[in-house]
């Protein structure tokens, strides 16, 4: 393609193309980025600080038949986001509820890459048995529908926040291989290893020291899409009532409020949890996205 | 040829896991006999418990050593029988159960992949049209909006919406109704499985489309004279179809077993429930059955997918 | 040529501008070109990567599609003027083009009747067999064997030399009277690069159409073009009938590319030399000539002074635009004073004891 094509197609995609350093610059992360990050942080932090903030008690019943009938009460100056049908403050419940819902996403997400990556990693520069193994394996795993996995092993078990997380990062594992994998394949054939190689390095040390970096790019970028996935999930699981057994989370505050008298009398009891996490997994799904292009991980997909 | 004989191999191997790693975790779960037998399964002392006790082994094979018990199940599932149900209220064969609910997933999993296809296909098309242009941003932003909302939160807002407010759609799904209502019944959680499809497809074919119409031999069909609609349908279109196909072949064998989320909201006694209320109950037949069923759909769609490849791009076939 | 021959100008171009805007600025990736070009006759565009050709020729076609493009200038073919035009009535039917690479530039997934019908349809009404029949005529006339079987098959079942022939049937199909070739045989083995290059010009002088050959290498421009055009940076250098340019060149970039091409006639292990340096940012050019900086004759005029053509670009005349022409005594003389100081005017090292050109 000749260097004026390239500019006409080049300014048609919102790129710059430096003539005289031969760079192209993608525009930056933009600002929709940013506000993700900012809505994050900010769900995090209140989880976080949820015990010392003035919020209501989440699981005191705030009844009051004679001034205000049977509850759920709708959103007013006391209870900002209505209550449920126990009387129950949602506003402060959906921030208590993000407590567990943030931790098991991020948990799951952090053993999945761990794990998942680790195996993805090595299988990609070693090859051989021990990668077609890896691979046949994930190959099973992935053929399990995801849910219908997450509930076998959840039945198997007793359902604390520990088992939830871990069910959830081991379903992340396969789809997390694949992709460290096909990273991993595709930087081992670069120069620099072969170089590190020909010097005489011992394969752990490249794996470590030139391979894991480069790999840890484009993982990082999936991370927060990996996240949102696992929130969706322990969401899901917890509306199918096999979610943690003690506390709440979104999901299970959203199934509380989903039968068709609650949904129609009070729809906020539902919505209220469905808003944040909505709210949440749109931003990390957008996040996510962003820091994908910005890597432009599109070349190893899945 | 000697590839997809490969290809055939590994899918059997695959079904040979799935199901030999099924089989052992519902070994480790719990304990059968009491799911038959109830509480007197543990009571070995009286002579007619123990009668029973043996009886129930002997049917179940229970006596057996794993490997053959394996080989046995094995056996009888390729030949279509699935056994019998771990169940107190007499042993209904596995088969009925699946007979009965298998039809409702797959008409749940064809209505939503037909209504995510129509609705994605113009709607990619649009897009990749007037790319960069306010329509399309618009549309990136709706299809992101889509992706990001869980399925049940999506359920419950539609059954909000349109079975509660507007009243259009029952608000629940009642097996005695007549044939149309029950597929009336089924338009809403059909929408809610094929909208973050669609979203998800739409995306895809629009990336693929603006990249195929970037490729020189769009330019040239466009120097022969051909107009603009007929270069986009025509030329460009099947070419970028690709990623579009391999995501709908692995949704669609997703969807068999992975909406039970939507059949619960809707009460629709479907194969998703069916594996969940099994799994709860520890009746192993009917896990081990649905497992295999949307295992192999899976597998098989992905292979299917494949094949298709290689009718739509000729460069593929050697 | 005789002065009172009526010249039947099919395509005439005017102090034509393509620009682009970009985040950076407005890149003048064509700046002021006219040229004309006559019925019949062939044009060979030559410039390197970057030199605006392609950009030109797409333009001209009105092919770019993007909202950034700044077009301006006029440009009339039979008379009628496209610019600022629709274009897509000229595509086909009367204008033609043809692209470098015939792998990419065939519908992978088409077959190759359905493609050659397309146009057949479109411009000349023909379905069916009659279309079928007309297909088989035009392969042949590009000189593929076996033309039934070919029509039937995919781009991919057949070779290099045998796609771009297709090429060529299906950019004739529509019967163009201006065919443009933008650097047909690049993609292309050297051998066959010959027998499209006979091709084209058999064809040509079949049908009587004009074209335009697109090239960077002026070795394919000769003998198969009527007039050259030598274009850099956006503008064009020089303009010359074939015969002409070859025997009297004048300008100092066409002399470099000269000397960048081996040629049989050069003693063995005569060093080529490639003209050092890099084609100008269209965005922020050099406010002289854009190929001072990289040019050998270079003095202090040319920096800061835009030259301007001698003359106008009309067919069969001889223009350039350069202040140290290589033939004349300005020229000389500079080239002289740059390989004594061993610099030109803009910083190039000049190597003592260049040899000119040796036609």
């Amino acid at each position: 393609m000749s260097r004026d094509e390239g500019a006409v197609i080049a300014a048609e995609r919102d790129v710059q193309v430096d003539h005289a350093e031969g760079t192209v610059e993608v525009k930056r992360l933009g600002i929709g980025f940013w506000l993700s990050i900012a809505w994050i942080v900010l769900i995090i932090t209140l989880a976080i600080l949820a015990p010392w903030l003035p919020l209501k008690d989440p699981d005191q019943n705030f009844v009051d038949i004679q001034g205000k009938g049977r509850p759920p009460y709708s959103p007013s100056g006391d209870h900002w986001l209505g209550t449920d049908q126990d009387a129950r403050d949602m506003f402060s419940r959906i921030i208590f509820g993000a407590r567990v819902s943030l931790v098991v996403g991020f948990s799951a997400v952090a053993f999945g890459f761990v794990v998942g990556g680790t195996i993805g990693l090595i299988g990609g520069f070693v090859k051989g048995v021990f990668d077609k193994l890896t691979s046949f394996v994930m190959l099973v795993l992935l053929s399990f529908p995801a849910l219908i996995l997450a509930i076998l092993i959840t039945s198997l078990m007793e359902r604390s926040l520990f088992t939830i997380a871990l069910t959830l990062g081991i379903l992340s594992i396969a789809p997390v291989s694949r992709l460290a994998r096909s990273a991993s394949l595709v930087f081992a054939e670069r120069e620099f290893v072969t170089a590190a190689r020909a010097m005489g390095a011992k394969p752990s040390h490249i794996m470590i020291r030139e391979l894991l970096p480069n790999v840890l790019i484009p993982m990082s970028a999936l991370a927060l899409l990996g996240t949102a996935v696992a929130i969706v999930a322990e969401g899901g699981l917890a509306f199918l009532g096999l979610s943690v057994e003690k506390g709440s989370t979104w999901g299970k505050l959203i199934l509380i409020g989903s039968d068709s008298r609650t949904l129609e009398n009070a729809p906020w009891v539902s919505f209220g949890p469905v808003v944040a996490l909505f709210l949440t997994v749109m931003a990390l799904n957008y996040a996510g996205d962003r820091l994908r292009d910005y890597f432009d991980v599109r070349e190893l997909a899945l | 040829m000697r590839y997809w004989l490969q290809r055939l191999a590994m899918v059997i191997l695959l079904l040979l896991a799935v199901s030999l790693i099924t089989f052992a975790a519902m070994n480790v779960l719990g304990d059968p006999l009491f799911n038959i037998l109830g509480p007197i399964a543990g009571d070995t002392e009286n002579p007619e418990n123990l009668a029973k006790i043996r009886a129930a082994e002997a049917q179940y094979y229970l006596d057996r050593p794993f490997p053959e018990r394996y080989v046995r199940w094995l056996g009888d599932f390729v030949r279509g029988d699935f056994g019998v149900r771990f169940s107190s209220d007499g042993q209904p064969p596995v088969t009925d159960l699946i007979n009965e609910r298998l039809p409702r997933s797959l008409l749940l999993m064809v209505m939503a992949q037909a209504i995510a296809v129509a609705i994605a296909i113009p709607w990619g098309i649009g897009a990749a049209a007037r790319s960069n242009q306010l329509p399309d941003k618009v549309s990136t932003v709706m299809s992101f909006m889509l992706v990001s909302l869980p399925g049940f939160a999506l359920a419950l807002v539609l059954k909000y919406v349109f079975a509660i407010r507007l009243g259009w759609f029952p608000l629940a799904y009642n097996a005695g109704n007549p044939w149309a209502e029950r597929v009336h019944a089924f338009v809403l959680p059909a929408l809610t499985l094929a909208l973050p499809a669609a979203a998800v497809y739409q995306r895809l074919l629009r990336t693929d489309l603006i990249t195929t119409l970037q490729e020189d031999f769009i330019l040239m069909a466009r120097a022969k004279g051909v107009k603009r609609r007929a270069v986009l349908f025509r030329h460009a279109l099947r070419p970028s179809m690709f990623s579009v196909i391999t995501v709908f072949g692995i949704n669609a064998g997703a969807l068999i077993g992975g909406a039970l989320i939507v059949e619960t909201i809707f009460e629709i006694p479907g194969l998703g429930r069916a594996i969940v209320e099994a799994i709860l109950r520890e009746d192993f037949p009917v896990v081990l059955a649905i497992v295999m069923i949307v295992a192999t759909a899976f597998v098989v769609l992905n292979f299917l997918v494949d094949l298709l490849y290689t009718v739509l791009d000729p460069r593929v076939r050697t | 040529m005789s002065p009172a021959e009526a010249h039947d100008v099919l395509l005439e171009v005017e102090g034509y501008s393509v620009a682009f805007k970009t985040p950076r600025g407005l890149a003048r990736v064509v700046d002021d070109v006219s040229f004309s070009l006559e019925r019949g006759h062939t044009l060979g565009i030559v410039g390197e990567s970057g030199s605006g050709k392609s950009v030109l020729n797409r333009s001209l076609m009105g092919l770019i599609s993007s909202n950034r493009q700044v077009e301006s200038g006029s440009a009339s073919f039979d008379g009628e003027q496209m610019v600022g035009r629709d274009r897509q009535p000229f595509w086909g039917a009367r204008i033609g083009m043809i692209f470098q690479d015939p792998m990419t530039s065939l519908n992978p997934v088409m077959k190759v009747n359905r493609q050659i019908f397309e146009p057949l349809k479109l411009h000349l009404g023909l379905t069916g067999d009659a279309a079928r029949v007309r297909a088989i005529e035009l392969l042949t006339k590009v000189g593929i064997p076996e033309p039934a079987r070919r029509l039937d098959q995919y781009p991919h079942e057949l070779s290099g030399g045998m796609r771009q022939r297709v090429m060529i049937a299906i950019a004739l199909a529509g019967e163009p009277e201006l065919l443009i070739a933008d650097e047909p045989t690049t993609a292309l083995d050297v051998t066959v690069q010959k027998y499209i290059l006979d091709l084209l010009s058999d064809l040509q002088s079949d049908t009587g159409m004009s074209m335009i050959l697109i090239t960077h290498d002026l070795g394919v421009a000769r003998g198969r073009t009527d007039d050259i055009m030598v274009m850099y940076g956006g503008r064009v250098m020089e303009f010359a009938p074939t015969a002409e340019l070859f025997e009297r060149m004048q300008h100092p970039y066409s002399e470099a590319l000269m000397q960048s091409i081996p040629r049989l006639d050069q003693p063995k292990h005569t060093r080529l030399t490639p003209i050092s340096g890099a084609p100008p940012d269209p965005v922020d050019p050099p406010p002289g000539c854009r190929f001072s900086p990289r040019c050998r004759y270079a003095q202090a005029r040319c920096v800061e002074e835009l030259p301007q053509p001698r003359g106008k670009y009309v067919a069969s005349t001889h223009v350039w635009s350069c202040f140290f022409p290589v033939a004349s005594e300005e020229g000389r003389s500079a080239l002289a004073a740059n390989s004594e100081t061993g610099r030109s005017a803009a910083g190039l090292a000049v190597a003592p004891a260049d040899r000119t050109v040796d036609p």
